[in-house]
């Protein structure tokens, strides 16, 4: 079971620190407290993809603040646990939500979101440091910072007591227990997978119709708040807090707990940060003689270097190893056939709000990057009835047309509309709800999750709801022939395959309209024909445009034709007029003066 | 009174910007060759200011001595890039953090080699009157030194074939090895380079800031910030940028207090990214 070796792990450490002395405890206990920081790293950088080096600096803050209020409200009630904890937690989540909007809803990649969060740490260090304050019967006083915070106080009033080092002990790995446990939980349910494909491929997930900032956001408060959670922990174990915790040396030991633990397994963190203070506890208390430094840098190096699993994930990977050694692999390698099922398309379709307006047009829209104008003022409407082609010579604009209709690309000037609603500002994702589906040139697919989690992925985005999505993504894996493989990483699949799979999650969503970049790329004469009976059957119902070259492929859609070159409509009609236009030759050829127009 | 009161604010802009933009220059150009961050680029000028320390009190010129220093680092350098960047090429984080690991290493060794504290090399004497305040002339030398080292990385972008294949294997690396160029021997050169100017960095601020262990962290933190809010142009962007933080804390510091000035330079570094995610210089024609 999932919950299995996090018992296992926490029960292991209870174990061993409970037979040893208080002391010891007292130091384990701070183990956890960082324990829980590198899990908040963990789910952020491992799971989220974003290198955050501001987990201290939230720390820190949810320190500060909750040993503010522990100082303040102590007297009141006697416990100190239900002032702090919370407020460190809301103190680290608010704070991760403002950096998290700023990166996130700013789009900025992942150095810069990495750089961001560095900044914010140093600010807080320089604010920290220099300036003092008075909040009530706590002085938070520049370099010297807080004292004087009371310890784990529980039971109220009178029989309010502060715990012994074991007590603490316990109480902190029981918070810590919650955590991974409540961690562990959200990253199986969908918002977990979705998580998981934003870090796989943010724009494929963006173009299945999700919000990915929104759910980047989430993931980054959530651990903001175990991150200020763990920080008012640490406040009461230690009764002070000072600037050290926003150094930058101390917000680059969050990674290394999460390398050496194994990133992106969760429990990994933990046991990281507990190996990593056990060890600097056993060479000699903390001081470690004047090379520790240099042991640490020496390791980090090693651990990026050499061992990205770390102590748990190469742990894992062993077990799944030895289980794996008894069973060997009975699926069958033959290529997938593909029946095309157009009851399942017509159930998926059915769901579709009737907007009376099935089309994708686009008036003047334009795009530039520097110099080179790739998409120059194409006005064109796509409607349901006959498919439409767009072809032309390499870099005519094909694949940048289609961006600007799925907001990959933003049009510079002109309008985009979906269904007769206005989207030329929109993100992908509001254009995929508006009823647009698109596969790009090169097929897009999750490759380390299994085939059926992929289609689930796409599903679900429509249904929003895991059962009904399970099922759409099971019929799906029955059309495209993939059964015998649909518990595979997709990322194993044959290019042709992959392509099919790509194709399948586009049609998850029942799109009002569907553009399609070269799908019959790397797909056998079979295969191409069963697309294009599959592409002629779509366009019945919903506005379809493909690009392609494959001018057979093309001949078996019945198409109407439009030919791009130079960013701009060069002529249309259906494939007997194209192939009679020698002007159309000109450009494809190379020859004479419509090549410099 | 005014007036020579504002000059020497300027000048004092100027200067610190000057100082920043010599101490940025290394890590600009391995930034924007490489696509890599160095974190150990503060040890780096912390070397060449250890090793120019070394030479002057042997007895060698001064300007010798930064050059032997930058000579010595960009040597240093090489090895780096070759036993620790370059099997990481293209994981940039991780890169990130190895190189951050290295920093640890150096500076604990010139800890226990230098100890945390060292005379540094007397600041030249002279000064310049401007009414009645006095600024010290090598400070303000750096405002022409700096100039020259951004012109001489310019030329050697720009007119040397190293400088136009460096140039060719970032815009595309394929087709740059398709025609013969080694881009990963470039990638040594680059590195090495980059190191060499923060050497060189060390040398010529080891008059001005005191040498110690640390000296190259604390002031290579807003070399970091400069470069990624910079963006893809690694010359020009990085002057501008190194410019504007620069007199936005210098006038800040200069006004209210020198931590007011830092929380400035954080705070438009953030504003920065906020409105130009990629840096300010992402959607120049300027790539240089």
């Amino acid at each position: 079971m999932w919950w299995t070796s996090p018992i296992i792990a926490l029960a292991t450490l209870v174990a061993w620190v409970m037979t040893s002395d208080n002391y010891f405890a007292h130091v384990a206990t701070s183990w956890v407290i960082f324990g829980i920081t590198a899990l908040s790293l963990d789910l952020v950088w491992g799971r989220g993809g974003v290198l955050s080096l501001g987990q201290t600096a939230l720390f820190g803050l949810g320190g500060y603040s909750g040993g503010v209020v522990a100082i303040n409200f102590a007297d009141t009630t006697g416990n100190t646990l239900i002032w702090a904890l919370p407020t460190g937690a809301i103190a680290g989540a608010a704070a991760a939500g403002i950096v998290g909007w700023l990166m996130f809803y700013a789009r900025m990649g992942p150095l810069q979101q990495t750089i961001l969060t560095y900044t914010c740490t140093l600010l807080l260090w320089t604010l920290m440091v220099s300036f003092t304050a008075t909040y009530g019967d706590a002085v938070v006083g520049g370099q010297n910072g807080l004292s004087g915070i009371p310890g784990y106080v529980v039971g109220f009033g009178d029989s309010a007591s502060k715990v012994d080092s074991r007590t603490m002990f316990l109480i902190s790995i029981a918070i810590a227990a919650i955590l991974l446990l409540g961690v562990q939980r959200l990253m199986r349910t969908p918002f977990g997978t979705i998580i998981d494909c934003i870090r796989l491929d943010s724009l494929k997930t963006a173009l299945l119709g999700y919000d990915t900032r929104r759910f980047e956001l989430t993931l980054f408060v959530v651990a903001g708040a175990m991150a200020g959670l763990a920080g008012s922990m640490f406040t009461l174990w230690a009764n002070f807090i000072n600037p050290s915790v926003f150094r930058v040396q101390d917000a680059l030991l969050i990674p290394i707990y999460v390398l050496v633990g194994g990133i992106g397994t969760l429990l990994g963190g933990f046991v990281g940060a507990v190996a990593v203070g056990w060890l600097t506890f056993w060479l000699g208390s903390g001081a470690g003689g004047d090379q520790s430094t240099i042991w640490l840098g020496a390791s980090l190096i090693l651990l990026v270097r050499f061992n990205r699993a770390g102590i748990y994930g190469f742990g894992y990977n062993a077990w799944q190893w030895l289980k794996r050694r008894g069973t060997t692999d009975t699926s069958s390698t033959a290529t997938a056939v593909v029946q095309v099922d157009f009851d399942l398309l017509h159930r998926l379709r059915s769901g579709n709000r009737d907007t009376g307006d099935i089309s994708l047009s686009t008036r003047d829209a334009s795009v530039s990057f520097g110099g080179v104008k790739p998409v120059d003022a194409i006005t064109k409407t796509f409607v349901p009835g006959r498919v439409r082609c767009v072809i032309g010579p390499n870099g005519a604009g094909k694949s940048s047309y289609l961006k600007v209709c799925a907001g990959t690309y933003k049009a510079d000037s002109g309008e985009v509309t979906v269904d007769g609603i206005e989207v030329t500002r929109a993100s992908p994702h509001r254009r995929v709800a508006a009823g647009l589906g698109i596969k790009n040139q090169r097929a897009q697919v999750f490759a380390e999750l299994d085939v059926r989690t992929n289609l689930w992925v796409a599903a679900y985005a429509r249904h929003r709801n895991s059962a009904r999505a399970r099922a759409t993504a099971e019929a799906m894996i029955e059309m495209l022939g993939m059964a015998d493989r649909a518990s595979r990483p997709a990322g194993d699949l044959s290019h042709g395959e992959q392509q099919w799979l790509d194709i399948g999650m586009v049609l998850c969503l029942a799109p009002d309209v569907i553009l399609l970049d070269e799908p019959a790329a790397g797909m056998t004469t079979e295969e191409r024909m069963q697309l294009a009976q599959l592409v002629r059957t779509l366009s019945r119902s919903a506005a379809v445009v493909v690009v392609d070259h494959d001018m057979t492929f093309i001949h078996s859609l019945d198409p109407e034709i439009t030919v791009l070159h130079q960013g701009a409509v060069f002529a249309e009609g259906d494939i007997d007029d194209i192939r009679g236009n020698e002007r159309v030759l000109d450009i494809y050829l190379g020859r004479r003066e419509n090549v410099l127009d | 009174m005014e007036v020579d009161y504002l000059i020497v604010v300027l000048l004092g802009s100027l200067t610190a910007a000057a100082a920043l933009l010599i101490a940025t220059v290394g890590l600009a150009v391995v930034f924007g060759l490489m696509g890599v961050i160095n974190l150990a680029h503060g040890e780096f000028v912390m070397f060449g200011a250890y090793t120019t320390l070394t030479v002057t009190r042997a007895g060698v010129p001064f300007v010798v001595a930064v050059l032997a220093g930058a000579a010595l680092t960009a040597v240093f350098g090489a090895i780096v890039e070759i036993l620790i960047v370059k099997p990481m090429y293209g994981r940039l984080l991780d890169t990130m953090l190895a190189t951050w690991g290295l920093s640890l290493i150096l500076l604990q060794v010139a800890v226990l080699r230098f100890g945390t504290v060292t005379p540094g090399v007397g600041l030249p004497q002279w000064s310049l009157g401007i009414g009645e305040f006095q600024v010290s002339t090598y400070l303000v030398l750096m405002i022409p030194v700096a100039i020259l080292i951004v012109w001489a990385v310019y030329m050697l972008f720009t007119r040397t074939s190293y400088g136009v294949m460096a140039r060719a294997s970032i815009q595309d690396r394929e087709m740059a090895s398709a025609i013969g160029i080694e881009t990963s021997r470039l990638n040594t050169i680059t590195f090495a380079l980059g190191s060499g100017l923060a050497g060189m960095a060390g040398g010529i601020l080891v008059p001005a800031i005191p040498a110690t262990p640390t000296m190259g962290f604390a002031f290579v933190i807003k070399a970091f910030l400069v470069v990624v809010a910079a963006g893809p142009a690694t010359l020009s962007g990085t002057a501008a940028t190194g410019g504007i933080l620069s007199s936005a804390s210098n006038i800040t510091a200069n006004f209210w207090s020198t931590a007011f000035g830092d929380l400035m330079f954080f705070a438009v570094t953030i504003t920065i990214l906020r409105f130009f995610p990629f840096g300010i210089s992402d959607k120049w024609r300027i790539r240089l």
